[in-house]
């Protein structure tokens, strides 16, 4: 993933910009370090892939500096658009380990003995949001006993959520690439191409029609492509592919996932494997319905509790409540931000979203709508990364919303 | 049988520029342009010393030992001076010592990292100086 320096390149983010705009708010806050962990707000500010543990220090002013593990220092190096006073490796080495490096760094070089550090924690669904962990958290404030740790993950969520154009044109090619999965999925499950083929197989061919179409990763913490048919698809979404085969008359599950430029492909679609019975069409017919009239309600000024209500009020009227999942989307960004919506972690549950956050212009969600009849054997998931507008909404995977049967 | 010299004293540095020119080319040096310290603690008189070695497109062009506050290096090493010793003894080997924790980096490991090699080629000249330590 060469980096992008030109402003006039459509893929360009301007992550200079960023670091002053967390400055500013640091300044406001009166916060002298930021030292992120989440992989979120490693993708957010170094444009760079960091799938090992890495920490950003952000100092009040100037450049921030990258400590990745050694292994994969370099390549880091190569993709970031910092500089290779920058990006700084740890390894078990004395004086290099993590917590020497990092604490060295911010007394020795940023010269700083006391003051506040922000630093983030919380918690998520998946394992690997990033968030400081127990151990790290007594060590540094063991190894830098001037300072006051305070959480201030905030700070990346708020500057994060509405999208510059170079974020919304790589996510709109991440959907694109995805659509490329889906379409060799299809042509690999019709005219009996399904009959012996497992879930793992379906996730690997759309994987390498990905890869193929520029996608570097599926990125997923969940199981990378999530595939699930038959029953299976009763039981809920976002399940990792089994070695289960696909079979005549089940339903059948896709949710693919690609990465462009660290953005996130995430588009779910559904089949009915043929013959299916009119009650499986039925179920089908009332979830697309329901994906149609959610999607033409998004705007900004929407919330996700209103678009719910809205959701469950017709699936009442289809005589399909009892199967529909309340709930219609999650957050997504730059590679590891994909769960709460908003960026302030203000709802009734903490770390979920707050179910009457207001929607804005250029924020990007999924739209993630989920069908469960387990007594069944049927459900669906629809998914596709949806950017708000001031009227309405723009769905950036253009596969066509179907639950199409295949024979 | 060779002179013995006194380890880090200021015929010791002679003679370890001396042979390092003599034996490592800018080539065998990768050409590299930067410098260390290195900072003995406990030595034996008690004192604290430096070895501080500059290269410049692979040419080591300082090799200087002292007391105090050393010259500003890209990067610094620090341990206990008999843990320095047995490097230059090559009775202990650098990477372990920093793999144990006895020897303490302080700079950017991403560039320290391409400088390994590099190291130990010095190291193993520095051996071969007969000294007293």
């Amino acid at each position: 993933m060469p980096r992008i320096l030109d402003p006039a390149d459509p893929y360009y983010i301007d992550n200079p910009g960023r670091v002053r705009a967390m400055q500013e708010v640091m300044h406001e806050q009166d916060i002298d370090v930021y030292l992120g962990s989440r992989i979120r707000t490693l993708s957010w500010i170094t444009d760079a892939f960091c799938p090992w543990r890495s920490f950003i220090v952000v100092p009040a002013e100037g450049m921030p500096t990258l400590f990745t593990f050694i292994i994969d220092a370099l390549r880091v190096s190569d993709e970031t658009w910092l500089d290779e006073d920058h990006v700084r490796a740890y390894a078990p080495m004395g004086g290099m380990d993590q917590i020497g490096a990092l604490a060295d760094f911010i007394t020795t070089e940023l010269g700083l003995t006391k003051g506040r550090i922000g630093y983030e924690t919380g918690m998520s669904t998946y394992t690997a949001e990033g968030n400081l962990t127990h151990y790290e958290y007594e060590r540094l404030t063991e190894a830098l006993p001037g300072f006051t740790f305070v959480n201030a993950h905030e700070i990346v969520d708020g500057l994060s959520i509405i999208k510059d154009q170079g974020t919304i044109n790589r996510f709109r090619k991440a959907s694109a690439i995805v659509d490329e999965g889906h379409r060799a999925a299809r042509e690999a499950l019709e005219n009996g191409g399904y009959k012996g083929m497992t879930e793992t197989v379906i996730a690997g061919i759309a994987a390498l029609a990905m890869r193929r179409a520029g996608s570097v990763s599926e990125w997923n913490f969940a199981g990378l492509n999530e595939i699930s048919s038959g029953y299976r698809t009763g039981l809920g979404a976002c399940t990792p592919p089994t070695e289960k085969v696909i079979q005549g008359g089940e339903p059948l599950m896709l949710d693919f996932h690609a990465m462009f430029r660290l953005a996130l492909g995430d588009h779910s679609h559904n089949y009915l494997i043929a013959p299916a019975t009119r009650r499986q069409r039925w179920h089908a017919d009332n979830f697309v319905e329901l994906v149609r009239l959610v999607l033409d309600n998004y705007r900004a000024g929407a919330t996700p509790s209103g678009l719910a209500q809205i959701m469950m009020d017709r699936a009442e009227s289809l005589g399909c409540a009892d199967f529909v999942v309340p709930g219609c989307e999650h957050g997504i960004g730059l590679f590891g931000d994909e769960w709460r919506i908003g960026a302030k972690n203000d709802g009734p549950v903490p770390y979920w979203t707050n179910p009457d956050h207001v929607y804005r212009e250029n924020e990007l969600v999924i739209c993630a709508m989920q069908y469960a009849c387990p007594a069944e054997g049927i459900g669906f998931r629809y998914e596709n990364p949806v950017l708000i507008l001031e009227d309405g909404c723009e769905c950036l995977s253009r596969y066509p919303l179907a639950i199409e049967e295949i024979e | 049988m060779e002179k013995k010299v006194v380890y880090l004293s200021e015929e010791w540095a002679a003679e370890a520029l001396r042979r390092i020119n003599e034996e490592l080319s800018p080539e065998r040096m990768n050409n590299v342009t930067t410098s260390m310290s290195n900072i003995y603690k406990n030595c034996p008189d008690g004192k604290e010393r430096y070895l501080f070695i500059q290269a410049e497109d692979g040419r080591v062009t300082r090799l200087v030992v002292g007391q105090g506050e050393p010259p500003k290096a890209e990067f610094t090493i620090t341990g206990d001076y008999e843990v320095f010793a047995s490097i230059s003894r090559a009775e202990l080997g650098s990477q372990r010592a920093l793999m144990t924790g006895k020897l303490k980096v302080r700079g950017n490991l991403t560039k320290a990292l391409r400088l390994a090699a590099l190291a130990d080629r010095l190291n193993k000249v520095l051996s071969t100086i007969p000294a007293v330590y």
